[in-house]
C-alpha cells in the first residue's frame, strides 16, 4: 500500500505541486532583504567594524602606547612602536599599524584599551581595491577616529550602562 | 647551621635557624610577598608587605626581619607556629597593599615597569580591587639623577632598596630619603647625578616603576622581548647577562644571577652598552681604493685578501686579536696563521707581558671571585678595580663590610668605595715587603692590574709580586693569592689557546711598529695604532680605530650576534649566545676565517661551530679547566719569581682613563658618551 | 543585372534582414528573460534580486554583458585553443539557428519548411557537441567530467523527447510546425490543445526539456557545488558569455517549442480573444513556460546522477513509448471507425 501510495505521489507530481504552491506563497511575501547600498540595517552600539584611534575633545590623541592591544590581539594584527614624544616627552606611539587583513574583529583591542583610544567603529564599508590599502597606519586610524568620532562616542555612551 | 622545627600552615618543617622567616619560607617553597626585602641588601622592614601570623604573638609580624631563632615555642614546648595563609595574615597583607596603593598612581599603561612590576603582580595576587582612599593622591617631583636612570618619583613606595644598594653595595651614599610619612622622598639630596658605575642596578631593584632605564624609555614591553642568556664582555669578569631583544634589535641587557661571579649586579657599561650595538656598524665589506673605502661584495673582498696573502711572504704576515674576540675566533685565526705558515699572532694588543711559559696560574685570577670573601688581606698593585671591574670591586667591598680585611694599594690613588692603606705610587715600593704591611694575614690576594703588566717592566714587577706571595705563604696548596685582573674579556682564552707568538715570531708591539709585517690581520683589535706601510685587513663589527686604518674591512659580528666561548679572568669558561643576527652582510667571524682558508686552499679542518669547538677543546684543554691549574704550578710560579729584571721608577698609571670608553662598542654608544661627558664635567 | 538583383541579391538581403531582426529580438528578450529568471528565483527566496542597474534592475543583463565583454579572456595554457574558442561559438550558433523554423504567428516564420520538427530535433542534438568540445578542450578534469555527464544526459533525454514529439506529430499528421499549431485550432479554444489530450506527454516533455537544456534540477554538467561549473570551469569573459547565451537561447527555444507543440502556439485560448494578435499569445505562452522553468529551478533540488539516468531510461522512455503505442492505436481505431461509418 505504501509503495502504491508512493508511486502515485511520484506519478502525479504531488510533491512538486505542493512545493510550487508553497513557493508561490513566498513569492508574494514581503522581502527579507533590504536595498543594501541605499538602505542599511540597524547596527548595535557594540558593532565591531573598522578600527579607529580616538582623540580627546581637546585634540590630544588618546593612545599612550601601552601595547596592551598588541599583546591581547589573537591574530597578532597590531604592531606598535613607542617612544617619548619629542616636544613633551610623553609616551606616544611612533607607529601604530593594524593589518586589517589579519584582523578577526574580535574586539579584544578595544576591551584592553585603558583609555578607549582604539575602538572598532560602526563603519563596515571599507573595502579597498588593493591589499596594501588594508594595512592601516597611525595616520589612517587617527583620521578614521576623527571621521567617526560622533558615532563612536554615541555608541560608547549607549553601551556604557551595560559595563 | 642548625635546624629547627617549625609548624608552618599546620605542617611541620625543619628549617635553618640562622635564616629569617621569609628566607626559611622561601627555602620551603612558600612565597611571601615583599617589596623592601632583598637577599643581597640589609633588612629594612618598611614595606610591611611580608606580614605573617605568628601564633601567640599579639599582632602580625614582618617575616623579613623576624629570625627563625626569635620564634618562641608554644606553652607546652611544641614547635613555634606561624601561618602564612590564615585570615590574619591575608588581611594584614591586603591592608599593607591597600596602603601602598593609596598613593601609587594608576599609570601602569605608560609605565615601563608594567608587565614586570612587583607591585602590579602582587596587587593582582594579594590586593583588593577597590580602594577606600578617596583623597587626592600625592604627587612627587621627578629627580634628575643622570643619563641612565629615569625617575618617576610619584610611583615610589619607599622600599629604600635603592638607598640601601647605593650605600651598601655601590659604596657611594648618593641616594637617601628626606621627609617623613607622606612627605618622604627618595632623592640625591642636592639634585646631582648619580656617580656610581653600578647605578643601573637600582633599576632592577626598584619593585615599581619609580626608577627605570632612561635609554630604554618606552622602547619595549617585557612580554614582547626574546630573552637570551649570555655573558658580558665589557671587562674581564664575564658577568652573566640576559640579552632582551625584539626582532633584530637588542632592546636592553639585564644581569643574570650567578653567585660565583656577579651575584646579581652588572656594571653600567654592561647594561647600557646596547645602543652602541646599533651604531657605527660595519655591515658590508669594504676595500680601500685610492685612499677611500669602497663597498664591495664578499667575494671581491675575500679575493683581495687571498691575493694579498699569496703575494706576501708568510713570515711577513701577522695577526693581532682584540679584546672581545671569542675563543673560537682566536682559535680559527691561529689555525689559519699556522696553515699560512706564520707564527706572528698575538692576543695582547696592549703589549701585556703575560706569557704562557709559566703555566696557567701565572695569568689568571687564582683566588676566584668567591675567594675574595675568604681573603683577609688584599694588595692592589697598579689597578683600580672600581674602573676595571666595578662588580668585582663591589665584591671586595662586600668582603670589607664584614670586617677584618686589610687592603693596601700601590699605584694611583682613587676612591675605591672602601678605605685602604695607600703605600705609594711607585713600582719599586714592591721591593719592600715590610712596607706593604700585611703581617698576620693568611689569605692574601695579590691583585695585579693590567696596567702593570703592560708596562715594559711588567714581568719583573710580576715576578717580584710572585716572590712576595710565595714568601708570605699566600701561594699554598689551599690558597693561591696571585690574581691578575684582566680588563679584556678575550685575554685569558687567548692565552689558553696559545694565541701568542713563539720566541722567533713577532709580538703585537713589533707588528704595529711597521716594517716587520706587510700584511696584518686585525681580529677586532681597536686599541692599537698600526703604523703606515702595512696592509691591514680588519675583521670586526664596529667602525673604530681598526676599521679606520684598514685597507680591507670584513664585517663581523658583536657579542650579541654570535655563539662563542669566553674565559673570564678567573679562568672560567662561559658561553655567549646569539640574541640577534648581525646587520647587513656581516657574518660570524670564524666563518669569515673559514672562508679565507678555503679560498687559500689551506682549509681549516672544521665545517661548523660544533666541529670547531670539538677540535678547539681537544687542542686547548686549558679552556675547560676552571681553576684546575696543573700540579706544577708551584714550580712554574717559582720559576717566574726567579726571573730577575729591572723595575723602572716611573709611577704606576692606570691605563683606562675613561670607564665608559674602553672598547669600540662603548665608543659607538651615545649613552656611554653622555655618561663620559657627565663624568668629566664633575671632575 | 536587374535579374540578378531581383532573383538573388534582394531575397538574400531580405532574409539577412529578417534573420538579423530575429536575432536582435531574441537576444533582447533573452536579456530580459535572464533577469526574470533571477528575479523569480530571488522572489521565492524572499530576496529582492538585482535591482540597481536601471529601474528595478531592468538593465542588469546589459551591465553583465558589458562586464563579460570587457573582461580578459583567459585561455588555459594546456587548452586546445581552436576547439576551446570554437565550442561556445558552436553552442550559441546552433541554439540561435534552431529559431528559423519557429512560427511566431500564422505565416510569421523565417523558414516554413515542412520538416520543422525534425530540423529542431537535429539542431538541438548538435548542441551537445559544443559542450563536449568545451569540456575536452579545457584539458582539465572538472570540465571533462561535466562534459561527459552532459553528453550522457542529453542523449538519454533526447530519446524520450523524440517519442513525445512523435505522439504530437501522429495527432497533427505533419512535421511542419505551422501545421501542428493549426491542427490545435477549433471551436473549443484551448481545450483543443494537445496539453490536455496528451497531458502526461506534456509533463514528460517539460521535464525532458529541463534536462535537455541543463536546467536545474538536471544541471549536473554545471553542478556548482561539486564540479564548480562543469564544462565552463575554464571559461571566462566573452566565451563564457557565449555559453550562457547559448544555454538561455535554447531554453527559450524549448519554451516556445513546447508552446507550439502543446499550448497551441499563437492561438488564443478562447475564440473571443482572437482580436489579440497571435504573436502576443505566443509570447505569453512562452513566458508562462519560462516561468515554470524558473520556478522549478527555485523549488526542486538537484538530482543525483544515477537518479537522473533512472528517470530518463526507466520512467520516461517506457512511458512515452506506451503513449506512442496508445496514440497510434487510438488513431488506427478512429480511422477504422470513420472508414466504416
Amino acid at each position: 500500500m505504501k509503495k502504491i501510495n508512493y508511486f502515485f505521489k511520484g506519478f502525479f507530481l504531488i510533491e512538486f505541486v505542493a512545493a510550487f504552491i508553497l513557493a508561490m506563497k513566498y513569492f508574494f511575501r514581503p522581502k527579507a532583504t533590504i536595498n543594501y547600498p541605499f538602505e542599511k540595517g540597524a547596527l548595535s552600539p557594540r558593532f565591531r567594524g573598522e578600527h579607529a584611534l580616538r582623540r580627546y575633545p581637546n585634540g590630544e590623541e588618546r593612545c599612550i602606547g601601552c601595547k596592551l592591544c598588541e599583546a591581547v590581539c589573537p591574530a597578532q594584527a597590531i604592531t606598535i612602536e613607542v617612544g617619548p614624544r619629542h616636544d613633551d616627552g610623553t609616551r606616544r606611539t611612533t607607529r601604530y599599524d593594524i593589518d586589517m587583513v589579519k584582523c578577526i574583529y574580535c574586539g579584544y583591542c578595544q576591551e584592553a584599551c585603558p583609555v578607549d583610544a582604539i575602538v572598532e567603529g560602526p563603519n563596515f564599508e571599507f573595502a579597498t581595491e588593493t591589499r596594501e590599502e588594508l594595512f592601516y597606519d597611525k595616520a589612517k586610524l587617527l583620521s578614521n577616529g576623527d571621521r567617526w568620532e560622533h558615532a563612536i562616542s554615541k555608541n560608547i555612551e549607549k553601551d556604557s550602562s551595560y559595563r | 647551621m642548625q635546624d629547627t622545627k617549625l609548624i608552618i600552615d599546620e605542617k611541620e618543617y625543619m628549617v635553618n635557624s640562622e635564616l629569617t622567616v621569609i628566607q626559611a619560607l622561601e627555602d620551603i617553597g612558600i612565597e611571601i610577598p615583599r617589596f623592601c626585602f632583598h637577599e643581597k641588601l640589609s633588612i629594612a622592614g618598611n614595606c610591611r608587605m611580608c606580614l605573617i601570623e605568628v601564633v601567640g604573638a599579639p599582632k602580625p609580624a614582618a617575616s623579613c626581619h623576624l629570625g627563625v631563632r626569635d620564634l618562641r615555642p608554644g606553652p607546652n614546648g611544641e614547635p613555634p607556629k606561624i601561618n602564612t595563609k590564615s585570615q590574619v595574615a591575608k588581611k594584614a597583607q591586603k591592608g599593607a597593599m591597600e596602603f601602598l596603593l593609596a598613593n601609587h598612581p594608576l599609570d601602569c599603561p605608560i609605565c615601563d615597569q608594567g608587565g614586570e612590576c612587583d607591585l602590579q603582580d602582587q596587587a593582582m595576587k594579594y590586593g583588593t580591587d577597590k580602594t577606600r582612599f578617596s583623597e587626592n593622591k600625592r604627587a612627587v617631583e621627578n629627580k634628575d639623577i643622570g643619563p641612565l636612570v629615569k625617575t618617576v618619583m610619584t610611583r615610589c613606595i619607599h622600599c629604600t632598596r635603592c638607598v640601601r644598594f647605593s650605600t651598601e653595595v655601590a659604596g657611594v651614599s648618593e641616594l637617601g630619603a628626606t621627609g617623613r610619612g607622606e612627605d618622604m622622598e627618595i632623592t640625591t639630596y642636592l639634585e646631582k647625578a648619580m656617580d656610581s658605575e653600578l647605578q643601573g642596578n637600582v633599576i632592577d631593584l626598584c619593585p615599581v616603576g619609580a626608577l627605570t632605564s632612561k635609554p630604554y624609555e618606552f622602547k619595549a614591553r617585557s612580554w614582547e622581548l626574546t630573552k637570551t642568556e649570555s655573558i658580558d664582555v665589557m671587562d674581564g669578569l664575564g658577568a652573566n647577562i640576559r640579552i632582551d631583544s625584539k626582532g633584530s634589535e637588542v632592546m636592553r641587557i639585564l644581569p643574570r644571577f650567578n653567585d660565583d661571579i656577579n651575584e646579581e649586579w652588572i656594571s653600567d657599561k654592561a647594561r647600557f652598552i646596547w645602543d652602541g650595538l646599533k651604531a657605527q656598524r660595519l655591515d658590508r665589506p669594504y676595500i680601500r681604493i685610492n685612499n677611500k673605502l669602497r663597498e664591495v661584495s664578499w667575494s671581491e673582498a675575500i679575493d683581495a685578501v687571498i691575493e694579498k696573502v699569496n703575494e706576501t711572504a708568510p713570515q711577513k704576515i701577522g695577526c693581532i686579536s682584540g679584546d672581545m674576540s671569542t675563543a673560537e675566533e682566536m682559535y680559527s685565526m691561529k689555525k689559519l696563521m699556522d696553515n699560512i705558515g706564520s707564527g706572528n699572532y698575538d692576543c695582547r694588543q696592549d703589549s701585556s707581558k703575560l706569557s704562557i711559559d709559566y703555566g696557567r696560574a701565572s695569568y689568571i685570577f687564582n683566588p676566584t671571585v668567591n675567594g675574595i670573601e675568604e681573603a683577609d688581606g688584599i694588595v692592589i698593585i697598579g689597578s683600580n678595580p672600581r674602573i676595571e671591574s666595578p662588580v668585582l670591586n663591589a665584591r671586595i667591598r662586600k668582603r670589607w663590610l664584614t670586617g677584618n680585611l686589610k687592603v693596601s694599594l700601590i699605584g694611583e690613588e682613587s676612591d675605591l668605595t672602601y678605605p685602604y692603606n695607600f703605600i705609594g705610587n711607585n713600582p719599586n715600593l714592591i721591593n719592600d715587603a715590610k712596607k706593604i704591611g700585611l703581617d698576620g694575614c693568611k689569605k692574601i690576594i695579590w691583585l695585579v692590574g693590567e696596567s702593570v703588566i703592560s708596562r715594559d717592566d711588567g714581568l719583573p714587577i710580576l715576578s717580584k709580586v710572585v716572590e712576595h706571595a710565595l714568601n708570605s705563604g699566600s701561594i699554598s696548596d689551599d690558597w693561591n693569592g696571585l690574581s691578575i685582573l684582566h680588563t679584556a674579556a678575550s685575554r685569558v682564552a687567548g692565552l689558553d689557546i696559545g694565541f701568542v707568538p713563539s720566541v722567533d715570531s713577532l709580538s703585537a708591539g713589533d707588528m704595529s711598529n711597521g716594517g716587520e709585517t706587510d700584511l696584518l690581520f686585525l681580529l677586532g683589535a681597536d686599541e692599537i695604532e698600526i703604523s703606515k706601510g702595512t696592509y691591514v685587513v680588519y675583521v670586526g663589527s664596529h667602525g673604530d680605530i681598526g676599521a679606520n686604518r684598514a685597507d680591507i674591512i670584513l664585517p663581523g659580528s658583536c657579542y650579541t650576534e654570535k655563539n662563542g666561548f669566553y674565559v673570564n679572568t678567573e679562568g672560567r669558561l662561559q658561553e655567549i649566545n646569539r640574541a640577534v643576527f648581525p646587520p647587513g652582510k656581516a657574518k660570524d667571524d670564524w666563518s669569515i676565517l673559514k672562508l679565507i682558508s678555503d679560498k687559500l686552499n689551506k682549509p681549516l679542518d672544521f665545517i661548523d661551530i660544533h666541529s670547531l669547538r670539538k677540535i678547539m677543546f681537544h687542542d686547548c684543554p686549558n679552556l675547560l679547566s676552571f681553576q684546575l691549574v696543573d700540579d706544577q704550578y708551584h714550580v712554574n710560579l717559582k720559576k717566574l719569581a726567579s726571573t730577575k729584571g729591572v723595575i723602572l721608577d716611573n709611577s704606576l698609571d692606570i691605563k683606562i682613563k675613561d670607564f665608559y670608553m674602553t672598547n669600540p662598542i662603548a665608543r659607538a654608544s651615545k649613552v656611554m658618551a653622555n655618561c663620559s661627558i657627565q663624568k668629566s664635567k664633575k671632575q | 543585372m536587374t535579374d540578378i538583383f531581383y532573383t538573388y541579391l534582394l531575397p538574400t538581403a531580405i532574409i539577412a534582414g529578417k534573420s538579423l531582426f530575429l536575432i536582435v529580438l531574441l537576444l533582447v528578450s533573452v536579456a530580459f528573460l535572464l533577469l526574470a529568471d533571477r528575479k523569480i528565483w530571488a522572489a521565492v527566496q524572499m530576496r529582492k534580486g538585482p535591482n540597481v542597474v536601471g529601474a528595478f534592475g531592468l538593465l542588469q543583463s546589459f551591465a553583465d554583458l558589458l562586464k563579460f565583454v570587457l573582461k580578459e579572456t583567459i585561455i588555459p595554457s594546456g587548452a586546445d585553443k581552436v576547439v576551446f574558442l570554437l565550442a561556445p561559438l558552436v553552442t550559441t550558433v546552433l541554439a540561435i539557428s534552431a529559431w528559423v523554423v519557429i512560427p511566431f504567428d500564422n505565416n510569421l516564420v523565417l523558414a516554413d519548411i515542412n520538416i520543422g520538427v525534425l530540423y529542431i530535433l537535429a539542431i538541438s542534438s548538435l548542441g551537445v557537441y559544443g559542450i563536449i568540445m568545451g569540456g575536452w578542450a579545457s584539458n582539465s578534469k572538472y570540465p571533462f567530467l561535466g562534459a561527459l555527464r552532459s553528453a550522457a544526459q542529453m542523449v538519454s533525454y533526447e530519446v524520450s523527447i523524440g517519442f513525445v514529439i512523435i505522439t504530437v506529430v501522429l495527432l497533427a499528421g505533419s512535421l511542419n510546425l505551422t501545421d501542428i499549431v493549426n491542427s490545435q485550432s477549433g471551436d473549443l479554444g484551448m481545450l483543443n490543445w494537445y496539453c490536455f489530450g496528451l497531458f502526461p506527454m506534456f509533463v514528460i516533455f517539460f521535464i525532458s526539456a529541463l534536462a535537455e537544456t541543463n536546467r536545474p534540477p538536471f544541471d549536473l554538467p554545471e553542478a556548482e557545488s561539486e564540479l564548480v561549473a562543469g564544462f565552463m570551469v575554464e571559461y571566462s569573459a566573452t566565451p563564457y558569455l557565449m555559453f550562457m547565451l547559448g544555454e538561455y537561447v535554447s531554453i527559450v527555444l524549448m519554451c516556445s517549442f513546447g508552446s507550439i507543440l502543446f499550448l497551441g502556439g499563437w492561438l488564443a485560448p478562447f475564440p473571443f480573444l482572437d482580436f489579440i494578435p497571435g504573436f502576443i499569445w505566443f509570447a505569453l505562452k512562452t513566458c508562462l513556460l519560462f516561468f515554470m522553468f524558473a520556478m522549478v529551478k527555485a523549488i526542486v533540488p538537484r538530482y543525483r546522477y544515477d537518479q537522473l539516468m533512472r528517470l530518463g531510461w526507466k520512467v520516461f522512455l517506457p512511458l512515452s513509448l506506451l503513449m506512442v503505442v496508445l496514440t497510434s492505436s487510438y488513431l488506427v481505431l478512429i480511422n477504422h471507425f470513420s472508414n466504416n461509418l
